[in-house]
């Protein structure tokens, strides 16, 4: 076991590159929340000067710190020394695991590995979509398949209506989030997915879940999958779909397809083809506020999670005042869900679920 | 009365589904049993669905949720949904405070009290079916 926060070259220089300058503090969401200076980058990177030059124990008080950031990258892209705090965070997390203070998500890695699942869910829902020979492959992840799976369903159900050739598998959770939280990847279950994609013989593979995408892409233990990834919004973007809606759609970039993948443009590419009433809120693409689900805060400070979404989804309706709020995230579109309040009237959707329901109404226009 | 650590109140009826309800005037409240709450944790969403649905004895209407749990919630009677308890929308954890009081989850306008029939109100009857389910499902 460690006694100290280990971090290399790269790390240390990164916490050196930090100005103090507190940036970060004007887009840091549990900064917004808390408006506590440990919580945001600059305090945490503050704190982990100390401790490397061993002017501060590692304590629980330091781990819970750390343990609170979404590692949404706003402060990263907002950092005028170039620093990205997210990654040293990530590997201090890591350190703190290795020195002990491992009690908060020893028990997902448990339950992940139990279950394959991050919600230690015993059933799983079959989509009934197994296909041989069919040219792609969709995976929609744990979020989408336990806690919205309406969602999904209506992807599905877009998708049969655009006559994607598509097969999905059973599939177990891509385990990526372990390492976010101090652990390492699940490599059975990364294995067990590689096997049953592969199996599948498609040569696309689809994800719903923008998190599930880049573990896919970027992950060393995904690296023989042999399949071209992309993100539903990647493959959606050239497609008609045949119906629109008036009303007013704004759009929330999530965290982990905007700042983390790049991927900006093709979900616009899709709204505005259906939505003519697109606004962007103020504070959009590479600027957008986190939703607080990520980097384990939901599991970890569900309360505070939800409370960073509250704060998002107001900005939003602030800044725009739009009917229609589309993303295309399972996690981003939970915590929203859970985090509108009743006199709030926009509704919440992710893009594909909503031009499904769009085919719907007009099926129903049609038969009345 | 308290079965192996967990309040169920006499008076009240119960049904399998863990919930709990009262008459209180022409409405019936319900709520969430003390063992359910324990097992759920800390309870962080409730769905509240808009007044005026119609519900179903037996049938799940809305989604209450803890950090990593996702359970459904069952009309206790069929009937209107009249009223839900807002305050939880920005603190569901008073359901986990005080389940049987400040917690409560809805009110509804029954479409007939004899439903209640079907729920439990013998003490013998809600000790033998609690321990039973804590055979299954264990205790926190």
């Amino acid at each position: 076991m460690t006694t100290q926060l280990q971090f290399d070259e790269k790390q240390r220089k990164a916490i050196t590159q930090c100005s103090r300058c507190g940036f970060c503090r004007a887009v840091c969401p549990i900064f917004d929340l808390t408006k506590r200076p440990i919580t945001n980058a600059r305090g945490k990177m503050i704190l982990m000067k100390e401790v490397i030059e061993g002017k501060l124990p590692v304590t629980e008080g330091v781990a819970q710190a750390l343990l609170r950031c979404t590692t949404c990258m706003n402060c990263t892209v907002t950092c005028p020394s170039g620093a990205d705090p997210q990654e040293v965070i990530k590997a201090a997390r890591k350190d703190m695991v290795g020195m002990g203070f491992d009690n908060l998500f020893k028990k997902m890695g448990e339950v992940v590995e139990k279950y394959g699942n991050i919600y230690g869910e015993e059933e799983r829902h079959d989509w009934g979509h197994k296909r041989a020979g069919a040219r792609y492959v969709l995976f929609v992840g744990c979020v989408g398949t336990y806690r919205e799976e309406e969602s999904v369903q209506e992807s599905i159900r877009l998708l049969d209506l655009l006559k994607v050739d598509f097969t999905m598998i059973d599939e177990v959770c891509c385990s990526g989030v372990m390492e976010d939280v101090g652990y390492k990847i699940k490599e059975d279950l990364a294995r067990q997915n590689v096997r049953e994609l592969q199996k599948t013989g498609a040569k696309t593979l689809i994800t719903t879940c923008p998190y599930c995408y880049r573990v896919f892409k970027e992950h060393p233990s995904y690296k023989t999958l042999g399949l071209e990834v992309k993100h539903i919004t990647q493959f959606l973007k050239d497609l008609d779909f045949g119906v629109k809606t008036n009303k007013k759609v704004t759009y929330h970039d999530p965290c982990d397809l905007g700042r983390h993948a790049g991927i900006y443009d093709e979900p616009r590419e899709i709204i505005r083809k259906i939505a003519p009433n697109f606004l962007e809120p103020r504070r959009t693409r590479e600027n957008a506020m986190c939703c607080g689900s990520g980097g384990g805060l939901r599991g970890s400070f569900p309360e505070d999670s939800i409370e960073i979404s509250r704060n998002r989804l107001s900005q939003i309706i602030e800044e725009t005042g739009a009917e229609i709020l589309l993303t295309e995230c399972p996690s981003c579109l939970h915590n929203f869900r859970n985090a509108k309040l009743r006199k709030q009237k926009i509704e919440i959707y992710n893009i594909t679920e909503f031009i499904g329901q769009l085919h719907q109404e007009r099926q129903k226009d049609g038969a009345a | 009365m308290n079965i192996e650590g967990y309040e169920f109140p006499e008076g009240l009826y119960y049904d399998k589904n863990h919930f709990w309800a009262r008459v209180e005037g022409d409405l019936v409240v319900m709520g969430m049993s003390d063992y359910a709450q324990k097992m759920a944790g800390s309870i962080v969403y409730v769905g509240l669905p808009p007044e005026g649905k119609k519900l179903v004895q037996g049938k799940n209407f809305t989604k209450i949720e803890s950090g990593k749990w996702l359970g459904k919630v069952f009309a206790v009677v069929s009937g209107e949904l009249a009223a839900v308890n807002e305050e939880l929308e920005k603190k569901a954890k008073l359901i986990n405070e005080d389940c049987y009081g400040k917690g409560w989850l809805f009110k509804i306008k029954p479409d007939n009290l004899d439903e209640l029939k079907n729920l439990m109100t013998d003490p013998a009857v809600i000790q033998e079916w609690l321990k039973a389910e804590i055979a299954e499902h264990g205790k926190k």
